[in-house]
């Protein structure tokens, strides 16, 4: 196994507490726990973040307008209790699936149509449903622990070096 | 039914509204195949690219410097991890990738098969090689492809920090004493030619460059890069009192351009075809990287598998 890949998860991350996660990208994990951990070490390298959520990519159903219209049924759907689902989306052209909210279904195939429905007569040009128990969270307890390692590394941003003032004041002095 | 050429015009007219593709929608298989050749050497790049610096770290002059190093080598295994993302969404595994890329079938830039041998490598590096990926990825930023896209966006507002760090340590060595000056001067002729390289070959030898434009993955052809970085660096090199190891550059008044001589062609095909300096220590660095990394991978694995 240690050779071959393990699941792949999903990482949403909120930048602000006032902002809602978005999707950032996918991480290889052997379980959830260590798939955040790969995410923050990924994706937070900078002071950008307030949480973090993964799920497995295998929990997520959707597809784009294309896809959702083609109306392709989900594998291994089958309709039980209802449960919660996180619907992301993505609504701009150019922008970035999104956490826009919670449906309630019984099954992948209804969460989908609930979360069409929701997004109103527009569909979406992504939309994601994951079944919010399959989701895990950085706990607001751990985000100093997990995030502000970033805060002390001010080097890491560009405005720390002072590039163009130097070559100006080299320019002047050669009396160029 | 729709047929393949309809879908392909309703492509292709997405992406002249300026949509984004994403990964499920329809696309050429030819659109596909580029992408994924594009991105995977991208990210190996990234990969490798941590190799010619790494080796630094732990003789970087001062702590600030060795931080700043530390962080720049970091972001580069993080950028190879977006990348891999992105190639991903297109069908491609990383496991697939990764064994390319350890069994040597794998294309990465030619630059990182060139040694740094000097402290002043690594401010040359972040002012030049990052300098030109700077250019290419801005446009990349702009790609057809959502996934692609996304990554550079990410990608470019971490670059500038690259440039600026390696700016900076050029700076200051050319401020410093006349050994220093020597050495600053000495890495630059021995990256510029490597670094013109880079933007790939001229675009009428470049076939695939019309496609690549026409469906938005490139915006600009490597002809034109080049010559935005020529122009780019030349005045700063010469506010530091630096020379260009290329006794045919001049500035062409009509066009506004830097004009500069030929590039060794032939060197470039020899060590992208794997008769390069360093491209044999660079795989074999990243196969040892690999082999030693074998405990953690067991290790995640047992505590995954706890009971």
């Amino acid at each position: 196994m240690s050779d071959t890949q393990w699941p792949r998860y999903e990482v949403f991350q909120q930048e602000t507490p006032d902002r809602p996660h978005r999707h950032a990208g996918s991480v290889h994990a052997p379980d959830a726990e260590i798939a955040l951990l790969n995410g923050r070490d990924v994706f937070v390298r900078r002071p950008e973040c307030s949480s973090l959520w993964v799920a497995p990519a295998s929990a997520i159903f959707g597809g784009t307008a294309e896809e959702l219209a083609a109306g392709a049924p989900p594998t291994g759907d089958v309709s039980g209790e209802t449960v919660e689902f996180l619907v992301f989306a993505k609504v701009d052209p150019r922008g970035t699936l999104t956490h826009v909210g919670q449906v309630q279904a019984a099954s992948k195939r209804r969460a989908v149509e609930e979360a069409v429905h929701a997004c109103g007569p527009q569909t979406p040009f992504v939309l994601w449903v994951v079944p919010a128990a399959l989701v895990t969270r950085s706990e607001p307890g751990e985000a100093a622990p997990l995030f502000s390692p970033a805060l002390d590394r001010p080097y890491r941003d560009q405005a720390f070096y002072h590039i163009q003032t130097a070559l100006r004041r080299l320019r002047q002095e050669s009396g160029g | 039914m729709t047929s393949d050429a309809e879908r392909l015009a309703a492509f292709e007219a997405r992406i002249a509204a300026g949509e984004k593709i994403e990964p499920g929608d329809w696309m050429p298989d030819e659109y596909r195949r580029q992408l994924i050749r594009m991105i995977s050497q991208h990210a190996h790049s990234e990969v490798v690219g941590m190799l010619p610096e790494g080796g630094w770290i732990t003789m970087a002059p001062s702590l600030r410097r060795k931080l700043v190093l530390l962080a720049k080598v970091q972001d580069e295994a993080g950028h190879g991890q977006y990348l891999y993302h992105a190639a991903e969404t297109l069908g491609v595994s990383r496991e697939e990738m990764l064994a390319a890329l350890l069994a040597g079938k794998a294309k990465y830039s030619s630059i990182f098969n060139y040694p740094a041998t000097s402290w002043a490598d690594m401010g040359v590096i972040g002012w030049f090689v990052d300098g030109a990926a700077i250019l290419n990825q801005t446009m990349l930023a702009r790609c057809s492809y959502g996934p692609y896209a996304r990554a550079m966006i990410r990608i470019c507002a971490e670059e500038s920090f690259h440039y600026k760090q390696g700016m900076e340590i050029v700076l200051t060595l050319c401020q410093g004493t006349p050994a220093q000056r020597t050495m600053v001067q000495d890495a630059v002729r021995r990256w510029w030619w490597p670094t013109l390289m880079m933007f790939g070959p001229h675009d009428a030898e470049s076939p695939n460059t019309p496609t690549l434009v026409r469906w938005g993955i490139k915006t600009r052809t490597n002809d034109e890069l080049r010559q935005e970085f020529v122009n780019q660096v030349v005045p700063d090199a010469r506010t530091m009192g630096l020379s260009l190891p290329d006794p045919e550059l001049r500035f062409d008044e009509v066009e506004g351009n830097w004009r500069f001589g030929e590039i060794d062609w032939d060197e470039f095909w020899r060590v992208v075809h794997g008769d390069g300096p360093c491209n044999r220590e660079r795989l074999g660095a990243r196969r040892a990287a690999h082999d030693d990394g074998l405990w953690v991978r067991q290790a995640l694995e047992a505590y995954a598998a706890r009971a």
